[in-house]
């Protein structure tokens, strides 16, 4: 579901999901970034697995489906489920604890496996507000995330920060991924006007080769 | 005049006034065709004084405290009853019990030179007059509003007076008491009462059609949730017509008299009825933002619909403990013309309004229009919802109930929909038109039965062939996936027409995707519900066979045992209590006996949204998000207390019948969290390794987006399906594949070529799916 045209201009639809360990912030990310909204000690109590967010990126416009996930290791199994067919992954990871990078890590391994480079990932270290409890060094976050092909943000939803320029950012790349697969597909603006209502997909590679090396890198 | 015994019938009024002021600003900035031109408030006269008010509520206890007086006891019989109130006053009344439950059962009143009777009738908590479509929690409300309104009665029943006074001079309670007295003059105190309120909406449509929209009749149509609001829940589609023909707000069950008192503030009838404050709230739920949460949904509105035939609608309606808002006949009352907000028409009611000829509905009462009739509703099977854009399929939207356990409610923006849609059809069909989506719908069916169209020959085919047919072994999903294609092929036949595509053209105030859904449940309703029982059997028998349904089951217990806190859910959130649960269960129930996949999804969103009130009710204090991390452990859970194998059929139902562009939005998501839920359930032994996702899954998984991609739905109106070449990853990781035809089998690759680190991970078959998750992201 990367682009649509509709009527005049072009509108990409966007799914991105978001992975990390329970507790590190993923929902108060989306929220802030949604709703800006926190809830530190308020007394309203908000849902956030799914939400939506509608960008005009320079004259484009862009639907942003976000889709959250359970944290825990027991659900790890159900990854895929939720993240297939993501044209964008945020992997949060709290900076105090170093468990939560360990399980970002896991997670590119797994994306980058499932989903090769198709997916833009973006590593997101939250509650730098926290940083004097910063247990994950800056300089190892931001290598791994250069060495894995994915963006590394800082950011706080409790301060708001750092928040807008990850989605922005995401979307940007995103929208350059769908527009090179436009390009590589040919004619893209017909294309991107039947991809939203379902395209037939034949493959091109009919030949069952082993599908060893994909991706072993991580 | 409000029959109101603790608010919410102001916030009636008002909130119909506060929709259709917004939905006519809109209609009007997009200057549709049949848009609504001009409107007009007939302002109600409101109490605006509390201690009118709550002398409404004093006169309801006196009513009660001589309920001896006007109800005597079994020994009296109809006789005796007739032979009182013979001579006395038209209007005087007595209400004679049953023998047996000694509930009241018949209402005897006095007219001129005789008596007529009434049968009182119980139905589930509410009572009525037999013949009125106007149902009371008890029947103190009920006599008391016929004592302001005769309804069906010849006659307004008339209290003596010295009920009205404080303190009744006598102590001896009796029918002859009763009866003495009401040959006065009422006091002061009821001709107020009578006055109080007023109301009445009025719009013109763009071709003149003048509409009269009674709040009182769209308040009593449909009451029955709020009757049942602790343990019932009725869908909408599940609603008489009437109801679901109407606009419906929910109740806000909780802080009744703030209720009352914002009732009250509202109720002061100056206010333009397309107010400044209503655009902003509105206008965020119309562009499919978040809804927000309507704190102040206290009433019930209903827009009386024009999507009507001449049958009257046999069930009944259930009353409101919220009150019942009513016009008074014109001549009674002059109308009040203080504040018209557009004047494009006239403030009073006029009788230009070119209904008169058809014929009365059966839920007349005195304070309709003289001459103004609305034509009662049409059967249920003849209207649906209207369609919703695809995020509207929302949690956020579905419901806005504060309260997870009062009755259906229905979005913001929905909800603005619906009035608009019930408006405009009120507004057309007045004018001499029929909706367009109704119409739509009719056609579609009609051409379904027509002998020798394309599209019947190929409805017929479609039920005949799935109703004899069944899966192969292992074959569910493929079964599944033809019926999909299946109809979607149905679909394309049917868009073919010339007949359809002029409909859907003249459609212009629709978008694409609410037109895909318009078109996608009619074929539902013509195709998919002859053959889905047949579907479900078929589902059972797979997954019975293949071992899913006994995994779910032996699960269950074990899991169940373990709480929320096994599932992963967090202290102090909350999960569902046992009412909430049992409401629950039925919106599961409601959702297994709905054949359109769209509709579960409507019923599943329903059923999440409680799950996250019942879940906020537990973090209030801490202000936790909830997000994933507390949902699906939570949803698990819910899962759990539920029949896990229909659900698993109805999960499996929508998954594969589902049109795929309904995927992508809110109800994609919460289907997916359901999948997941189910999964977590069913695998819960088997799982060895916590990373490990089952070849089962993976299996299931690929085949679910094998069918996204291969049998991708093709849009309305294109008629063949275009074909595009995938190509695979970047850099070295093309994804080798077999090829596959079109709904061809496919054989999984063994697990190899595994990348080094992910030792961890599942032992058998995972990559296979990996391989064609890739596939995917090209779509």
């Amino acid at each position: 579901m990367a682009a649509s045209g509709a009527g005049g201009g072009k509108t990409y639809s966007f799914k991105v999901v978001l992975l990390g360990e329970g507790c590190v912030g993923k929902t108060s990310l989306v929220l802030r970034y949604c709703e800006n909204k926190f809830n530190d000690k308020h007394i309203t109590t908000l849902q956030a697995s799914f939400l939506t967010k509608k960008l005009n990126i320079t004259g484009k416009r862009v639907n942003l489906a976000i889709w959250d996930t359970a944290g825990q290791e027991r659900f790890h199994a159900l990854g895929p489920i939720y993240y297939r067919d993501s044209n964008g992954a945020i992997l949060v990871y709290d900076i105090t604890d170093e468990d939560s990078f360990q399980k970002v890590k896991n997670w590119v391994k797994e994306l980058r496996k499932m989903l090769g480079n198709e997916i833009c990932l973006c590593i997101v270290g939250n509650k730098i507000d926290l940083d004097k409890d910063r247990h994950v060094s800056v300089e190892e976050a931001e290598s791994y995330a250069e060495s894995v092909g994915a963006k590394h943000y800082h950011t706080s939803a409790k301060l708001n920060k750092g928040i807008e320029e990850l989605f922005l950012d995401l979307c940007k790349r995103m929208m350059e991924t769908a527009q090179a697969e436009e390009r590589l597909k040919g004619n893209g603006a017909s294309q991107s006007a039947s991809n939203r209502r379902g395209v037939q997909i034949v493959d091109d590679e009919p030949q069952a080769t082993p599908a060893g090396g994909c991706c072993s890198s991580g | 005049m409000v029959v109101d015994e603790g608010g919410g019938g102001g916030g009636v009024v008002e909130e119909l006034v506060e929709e259709v002021g917004l939905v006519l600003r809109k209609r009007g900035r997009r200057a549709v065709h049949g848009a609504v031109s001009g409107t007009t408030a007939i302002p109600w006269r409101s109490s605006r004084s509390s201690s009118r008010r709550s002398s409404r509520r004093r006169l309801l206890q006196r009513l009660k405290d001589w309920e001896e007086a006007w109800s005597p006891p079994p020994p009296w019989d109809r006789e005796e009853a007739q032979s009182a109130l013979r001579g006395t006053q038209p209007g005087s009344f007595l209400v004679l019990r049953d023998h047996v439950t000694c509930r009241p059962r018949l209402l005897c009143v006095a007219t001129d030179g005789h008596v007529t009777e009434r049968e009182i009738l119980f139905s589930d908590r509410v009572c009525q007059l037999s013949g009125s479509r106007l149902s009371f929690p008890d029947v103190f409300q009920l006599l008391l509003f016929c004592s302001f309104s005769r309804d069906v009665l010849p006659e307004v029943l008339r209290l003596p007076p010295w009920i009205f006074s404080e303190s009744p001079e006598s102590s001896e309670l009796g029918p002859k008491m009763w009866l003495s007295a009401s040959s006065e003059n009422p006091p002061e105190e009821k001709s107020e009462a009578l006055g109080s309120v007023l109301c009445c909406l009025q719009m013109t449509s763009s071709n003149g059609a003048l509409c009269v929209v009674n709040p009182l009749y769209l308040h009593e149509h449909g009451d029955e949730w709020l009757m049942q609001r602790p343990l019932a829940q009725r869908p909408l589609a599940q609603m008489p017509p009437a109801q679901r023909s109407l606009v419906q707000r929910p109740l806000a069950q909780s802080s009744r008299t703030s209720d009352l008192r914002r009732d009250q503030r509202r109720l002061s009838g100056t206010r333009p009825w397309s107010g400044a404050g209503l655009i902003p709230k509105r206008a965020v739920s119309l562009d499919q933002e978040p809804a927000p949460d309507l704190g102040d949904s206290s009433g019930v509105v209903r827009a009386r619909s024009a999507d009507s035939s001449k049958t009257p609608v046999s069930s009944g309606p259930a009353s409101s403990t919220s009150g019942v808002v009513l016009r008074r006949p014109s001549r009674d009352s002059p109308i009040a013309t203080s504040s018209p907000i557009t004047t494009s028409s006239p403030s009073a009611p006029s009788p230009l309004a070119p209904v008169s000829h058809m014929s009365p509905s059966p839920h007349r009462v005195s304070w309709i229009q003289d001459g103004v009739w609305l034509p009662p509703p049409s059967p249920p099977s003849l209207l649906h919802l209207p369609s919703m854009e695809l995020d509207s399929l929302s949690v956020s939207s579905v419901e806005e109930d504060p309260d997870p356990l009062s009755g259906l409610a229905s979005s913001s923006h929905r909800l603005a929909d619906k009035v608009r849609h019930r408006f405009s059809a009120v507004g057309q069909a007045l004018g001499g038109l029929v909706c367009p989506k109704r119409r739509f719908r009719y056609r579609v069916q009609e051409m379904s039965d027509r002998r020798g169209s394309v599209f019947a020959d190929g409805v017929r085919t479609f039920v005949d062939g799935f109703l004899q047919k069944s899966p192969e072994r292992d074959g569910l999903t493929e079964f599944l996936q033809e019926v999909r294609a299946s109809l979607t092929a149905l679909r394309e036949t049917l868009l073919e027409h010339v007949e359809i595509q002029g409909l859907l053209d003249a459609m212009t105030d629709m978008t694409d995707a609410e037109i895909d859904i318009l078109v996608e449940r009619s074929i539902h309703k013509v195709a998919l519900k002859p053959v889905a029982s047949h579907l479900y059997g078929c589902i059972q028998t797979s997954r019975s066979s293949d071992g899913i349904l006994d995994r779910l089951q032996r699960n269950q217990r074990p899991l169940q045992a373990g709480g929320v806190g096994q599932l992963g859910g967090s202290e102090g959130v909350g999960v569902p209590d046992q009412v909430t649960l049992e409401r629950i269960r039925e919106r599961w129930d409601t959702m297994h006996e709905a054949y359109s996949p769209n509709k579960k999804v409507e019923v599943l969103l329903k059923v999440c949204k409680n799950i996250y009130h019942c879940m906020s009710a537990g973090t209030e204090s801490t202000g936790a998000v909830l997000g994933a991390d507390d949902f699906l452990p939570c949803l698990s859970w819910v899962l759990l207390q539920s029949d896990v194998v229909a659900l698993q059929v109805d999960t499996e139902y929508m998954m594969e019948l589902l049109d795929p562009t309904q995927l992508q939005g809110e109800g994609g998501y919460y289907l997916t969290s359901l999948y997941a839920a189910l999964f977590f359930i069913s695998s819960f032994r088997t799982r060895r390794a916590v990373r490990q996702l089952s070849v089962e899954a993976q299996q299931s998984l690929s085949q679910w987006h094998r069918r996204r991609t291969l049998h991708c739905d093709h849009p309305p109106r294109r008629k063949l399906p275009h074909t595009i070449h995938s190509r695979g990853g970047e850099g070295g990781e093309e994804v080798p594949q077999r090829g596959r035809g079109r709904g061809g089998e496919e054989v999984p690759q063994p697990g190899r070529g595994r990348g080094g680190e992910g030792s961890e991970e599942g032992e058998g078959g995972p990559r296979d799916s990996e391989l064609r998750l890739k596939k995917w992201k090209d779509v």
